[in-house]
C-alpha cells in the first residue's frame, strides 16, 4: 500500500514502458523448490532493476540486479504464482492472480499466489505492486497458455494455431478433444518459451475487472489471520522496548529488572547508538509493566533543548528567506512572468511532522541457533530483514530465513529495520527465541515522521487574467539527506513531488527546494511528499480562483484545457458531488485534483462547521483514473482509506518536538476519524485505458485541500496551516 | 491459578491477576484474534465478551472475569464463518488490513443481539472502535446487511 524505499519509489517514478520480463524455463534446482508436484511447467520470468535499483542492491550487498517470479501449472492442476510482494490488504495476492489468469483463461480462483524467500522479494511501496508486475505476469501467463497449445499441438499433431483454450483446458475445435493445462503441463516443460505473445487486449478482458471477492478477506473475520503480532514460536519468551524519550539519548548504564524479567540493552540498527532497552518476561504485560517500573539512567544530547519544534519553524522560515540550492522545475522565466502581472499572490504553507499509527504496533519474532536465524515480522520489505539478519548474526544469507507476516498496516513505517534490529539483539542476548513488542507509546514516541514542510507560492496574475508566473519554493528536510544518498541538482524528489509536474502548464514556473537539516527520523508516509505539495498547490489554485472571482471548478477546467485525462476526472468527480447545485444552509464544497503514482485523483469534499474547532465533512466524492481497474472493489476500498487517513491527518495529526521529545504518546493526543465522524465517500472509477497506475497511496493527496477550499467557501477563511485543529485529544467511545 | 471460561472451555492460567485479559487471551491461552491496539480502551482492537457484553479486554484485570463467561472472535460461530456479521463482512468486502476488525465485529454482533434493527445512528454510536484503514462505510453497510436492513 503505501510508501516507498528507494528501489519502489525509483519503480514509481521511472515511467512506463516497463522493462520486458526475460521468460525461461526455470532451472532444475527451483523446479525442486516451487513445482508442488512432482512434474509439470515452471516458467521464471525476471526483469532487471533499474540503474537506480541496482545501484541499491549493490549497496545493501545484493549480488542480483533482477527480480525474478515464477508461474506453475502442476500435472496435479494447481496454477501457482509465486510473488516477492506483502500483502497488508490492499489486494495485491488477487489483483495479480486476476492477471495471470486473464491471459492464461483460467478461472481466476483457480491460480494460488504464495510469496517468495525473503531474497527474492520486492519491497512493498510505491503503489507499485500490481501497476509494476500486473503486465509481467500477464505475459508470463499468455507464455504458459501458449507453451500448453504447442504441447496439445504436438499430441494431436495438428497446427498450434487450430487449436483454442477454455477454462484451463486446450480444445481442438473441430475434432471436439480437449486436454487439460496438468495433462499437458509436463510435455509443455520441454517445450521451447516463445519469445512473443499476444496479451488480451483491454476490451476483451474476461478477469480483470471484475470485483472479484478478495481470498485474505474471511480469515480476517474469525480471528485466524495470523499477523507478525501473533506469532507463537515453542519456548518463546515476551520482550517490550523501551527507547530514551530524548531523540539521540543513550543508555548510562543498563539496570537490572524485577525478578523474572531480563533487561538487554538495544542499539539502533547502525549498532553505534545505544538507545533503548528490552525487557524480557514471560507474557508481554508482564514486560510491559517492568519496562514503565525500570529505572533509566539516560545520557542525554547536549544539543537535546535545540530539537524543538519552534526552533524547527524558526529554522525553515529563516531557510524560505534564503537561497535555493536545488532547482527542481524550470519553465520559461518567472522573473519575466512577474514583470508582466496585475496581481500578485504571495501564499505560504506549512505543514506539521506526522506519525504512521498502523493498527499493529511494531514486533518481531526471532528464533537463533548456532547455525539458523529464523525471522517471523510484519514487513514491507522481507530482503532488508533477511540483510539485518545476516548483518547482526554473522550467518550467512542462506541461514537466514525470513517469514514475511500479514501486516496490520503498514504505511510506509514497516520498511524500516529498527525494530528487526532489535529483536535479533535480544534473541542473541537471551539464548531464546523472543517475540519482541513495541507499547503504542513507543510506537507514537519513536516513529520515523513524514517531514515537516513550509511551501511559500507565488504567482503572477496578468492582464488577461492567466498565471504568467508561478514560483513554489518548498524546505522541507529531505528524506534521501539522512539516508546518506547524494541529492541531484533537482534535489530530492521525495521532498518536491506533488509541486512539479502539475497539470496545469504555467508558461513560467519555477519549484525550487531547500533542504532542511533536522535531528527527526524521516519515514515514507502514505503519498510521501505528495501528501504536503498537493495540499499547497490545489490550495493556492483555489485562492487565485477566488482572487479571479472565478468558480474554482471553472477555473481548473480552463487550465485543464489541454489534458483531457485529469479534465475527465475532474469533472466525473464535480458532477457526482453535484457541484453547482445548492446545498443546504452552512454547507459548502471544495474540489481538488492530484496525479500520483501514475493516477489521477480528483475529490470534492462537503463540509459543515456550525461550531467553531471543528469541520464536518459529509460527503466526498472521489473520481480516479488508475489506467483501468484491476479490481474495481480493492480500488474503491483503497480511496475510501486514503481518504480517511488524509482526512485525520488534515483534521488532527501533528507531531511536535519539545527538548528531544516527540509529542505523540497514543490515540489519547494523536486524534483519528471514528466512523460517526467519517465522510460518505462514493467512488467513481474512470477508465481511460492508459496504463496502469497505483491505488494505495493516491486517495491520499487531494482531501486535505478539498476541504481547506470547502472550508473557505462556506467562511471566506483559509486555512493554510495544517492540521486544522491542532492540539486535539481523543478520549474513550467518543471523539 | 486463575480458572477462566473462555467460548465455553474452562481453562486454568498461572498468571499475576492483575494481568489484563487482553494478555492473558493472547500470550497464555494463545486466542491471538483479540488485538492489542492502544492500550488504553480508546480504540477497540480487543473488544471481547463478557457475559455477552462488549468489553475493552485491554483494562479489565483477569481476577475480574472469574466466573464469567468470555467469548472471543474465535468462539462467535462454531465454524468461523456462519455468524450472520461474519458473512456479511465477507459479502461487504470490510477489510483491508484486518487489524482491528475482530473488536469491529465483537462490537456489531453485540449490537445486533440487543438492538435488531439499528438505525445509522445507533450503528455509528455503537460502532466506535478505530480503524485507520479507513473501512467504516462497509463496516456500516456490513452491520445493516447482517440485520437485514
Amino acid at each position: 500500500m503505501s510508501a516507498h524505499d528507494e528501489s519502489s519509489t525509483i519503480e514509481a517514478t521511472e515511467k512506463p514502458p516497463i522493462p520486458a520480463p526475460l521468460i525461461e524455463h526455470a532451472s532444475e534446482l527451483d523446479r525442486r523448490k516451487f513445482l508442488k508436484s512432482a512434474s509439470g511447467l515452471l516458467l521464471a520470468f525476471t526483469f532487471e532493476m533499474g540503474a537506480k535499483g541496482k545501484a541499491m542492491a549493490a549497496s545493501a550487498g545484493a549480488t542480483s540486479t533482477s527480480i525474478t517470479s515464477y508461474l506453475s501449472i502442476g500435472s496435479d492442476e494447481a496454477i501457482t504464482v509465486y510473488l516477492g510482494g506483502g500483502e497488508m490488504g490492499q489486494g495485491i495476492y488477487s489483483g495479480l492472480a486476476q492477471g495471470a489468469a486473464e491471459d492464461l483463461f483460467v478461472d481466476w480462483a483457480k491460480v494460488s499466489v504464495l510469496p517468495l524467500p525473503a531474497a527474492l522479494s520486492w519491497v512493498t511501496g510505491g503503489s507499485s505492486g500490481i501497476m509494476r508486475r500486473l503486465q509481467t505476469l500477464r505475459t508470463a501467463g499468455a507464455t504458459a497458455r501458449q507453451m500448453l497449445i504447442n504441447a496439445a499441438a504436438q499430441k494431436w499433431n495438428v497446427s498450434a494455431s487450430s487449436l483454442t483454450t477454455v477454462k484451463g483446458t486446450v480444445v481442438n475445435s473441430i475434432t471436439k478433444a480437449s486436454f487439460t493445462y496438468g495433462q499437458l503441463a509436463s510435455l509443455a516443460a520441454t517445450l521451447p518459451v516463445p519469445t512473443t505473445v499476444t496479451l488480451v487486449p483491454n476490451s476483451a478482458f474476461q478477469i480483470i475487472g471484475q470485483p472479484v471477492p478478495r481470498p485474505d478477506i474471511p480469515s480476517k473475520t474469525n480471528g485466524r489471520a495470523i499477523y507478525g503480532i501473533d506469532v507463537r514460536v515453542p519456548g518463546m519468551v515476551f520482550a517490550v522496548v523501551r527507547h530514551c524519550p530524548t531523540m539521540g539519548g543513550t543508555l548510562a548504564a543498563t539496570p537490572t529488572g524485577p525478578t523474572g524479567t531480563q533487561v538487554v540493552p538495544l542499539s539502533d540498527p547502525s549498532g553505534k547508538l545505544f538507545n533503548a532497552v528490552a525487557v524480557v518476561a514471560s507474557n508481554t504485560w508482564a514486560a510491559k509493566n517492568a519496562a514503565s517500573q525500570l529505572q533509566i539512567k539516560w545520557t542525554l544530547p547536549t544539543n537535546a533543548s535545540t530539537i524543538d519544534s519552534t526552533v524547527f519553524a524558526t529554522q525553515a522560515q529563516s531557510l524560505l528567506n534564503g537561497t535555493a540550492p536545488y532547482t527542481a522545475e524550470k519553465v520559461g522565466n518567472v522573473l519575466t512572468g512577474f514583470g508582466n502581472t496585475v496581481k500578485t499572490l504571495d501564499l505560504q504553507y506549512n505543514l506539521p511532522y506526522l506519525a504512521h499509527a498502523c493498527m499493529e504496533v511494531l514486533n518481531c519474532t526471532v528464533k537463533l541457533t548456532a547455525t539458523t536465524c529464523e525471522i517471523w515480522a510484519p514487513t514491507q520489505a522481507p530482503a532488508s530483514v533477511q540483510q539485518t539478519g545476516v548483518l547482526l548474526t554473522g550467518l550467512p544469507a542462506s541461514a537466514v530465513t525470513v517469514y514475511p507476516m500479514l501486516m496490520g498496516g503498514g504505511l510506509g513505517r514497516k520498511i524500516e529495520q529498527d525494530y528487526i534490529s532489535q529483536a535479533i539483539q535480544t534473541a542473541k542476548a537471551i539464548g531464546k527465541p523472543v517475540k519482541l513488542s513495541w507499547t503504542r507509546e513507543e510506537d507514537f514516541g519513536h516513529d520515523m515522521y513524514r517531514p515537516m514542510a513550509l511551501s511559500r507560492i507565488q504567482i503572477g496574475i496578468d492582464k488577461a487574467g492567466a498565471i504568467s508566473a508561478w514560483s513554489n519554493r518548498i524546505v522541507a528536510p529531505s528524506l534521501a539527506t539522512q539516508r546518506g544518498r547524494v541529492l541531484p541538482v533537482t534535489g530530492d524528489g521525495q521532498a518536491t513531488e506533488g509541486a512539479t509536474s502539475r497539470p496545469y502548464n504555467f508558461l513560467n514556473r519555477l519549484v525550487e527546494y531547500v533542504p532542511h537539516p533536522s535531528p527527526v527520523p524521516l519515514g515514507y508516509w502514505r503519498s510521501v511528499a505528495n501528501s504536503i505539495n498537493v495540499f499547497a498547490v490545489e490550495s493556492a489554485i483555489d485562492e487565485v480562483a477566488l482572487a479571479l472571482k472565478i468558480d474554482p471548478l471553472v477555473y481548473r477546467q480552463q487550465l485543464l484545457v489541454n489534458d483531457p485525462r485529469s479534465l475527465a476526472v475532474l469533472n466525473a468527480a464535480a458532477k457526482m458531488a453535484g457541484w453547482g447545485t445548492a446545498l443546504p444552509a452552512g454547507r459548502a464544497r471544495g474540489i481538488a485534483l492530484s496525479n500520483a503514482f501514475g493516477s489521477i485523483v480528483a475529490e470534492v469534499a462537503e463540509i459543515s462547521a456550525p461550531v467553531a474547532g471543528s469541520i464536518t465533512v459529509h460527503k466526498v466524492a472521489c473520481a480516479i483514473d488508475c489506467g483501468y481497474a484491476v479490481n474495481p472493489n480493492s480500488v474503491e476500498a483503497q480511496m475510501q482509506g486514503g481518504i480517511l487517513h488524509g482526512l485525520s491527518a488534515a483534521l488532527w495529526g501533528q507531531v511536535t518536538f519539545k527538548s528531544g521529545v516527540a509529542s505523540a504518546r497514543n490515540f489519547s493526543n494523536y486524534r483519528v476519524l471514528r466512523m460517526a465522524e467519517a465522510p460518505v465517500v462514493s467512488v467513481q472509477i474512470v477508465n481511460s485505458n492508459s496504463p496502469l497506475g497505483g491505488v494505495g497511496e493516491p486517495g491520499v493527496p487531494p482531501i486535505a485541500p478539498a476541504v481547506a477550499n470547502a472550508y473557505a467557501a462556506l467562511t471566506g477563511k483559509r486555512i493554510r496551516t495544517l492540521p486544522f485543529f491542532p492540539g486535539a485529544t481523543m478520549g474513550e467511545g467518543g471523539g | 491459578m486463575i480458572s477462566l471460561k473462555v467460548n465455553g472451555q474452562t481453562l486454568q492460567v498461572d498468571v499475576d491477576p492483575s494481568t489484563p485479559l487482553l494478555w492473558v487471551l493472547r500470550d497464555v491461552v494463545g486466542l491471538t484474534g483479540t488485538k492489542y491496539g492502544c492500550g488504553i480502551e480508546i480504540c477497540g482492537a480487543c473488544t471481547v465478551w463478557i457475559d455477552g457484553s462488549p468489553e475493552k479486554s485491554c483494562d479489565v484485570a483477569v481476577k475480574e472475569v472469574v466466573g464469567k463467561s468470555i467469548t472471543t472472535i474465535e468462539g462467535l460461530s462454531p465454524d468461523g464463518a456462519s455468524h450472520p456479521v461474519q458473512k456479511a463482512w465477507v459479502a461487504c468486502q470490510v477489510p483491508q488490513c484486518g487489524y482491528c476488525q475482530s473488536g469491529m465485529i465483537m462490537k456489531a454482533a453485540a449490537l445486533l443481539k440487543g438492538n435488531k434493527k439499528p438505525t445509522d445512528e445507533q450503528i455509528d454510536s455503537a460502532m466506535n472502535n478505530v480503524c485507520v484503514c479507513g473501512t467504516y462505510q462497509r463496516i456500516r453497510d456490513a452491520v445493516k446487511k447482517a440485520a437485514g436492513l
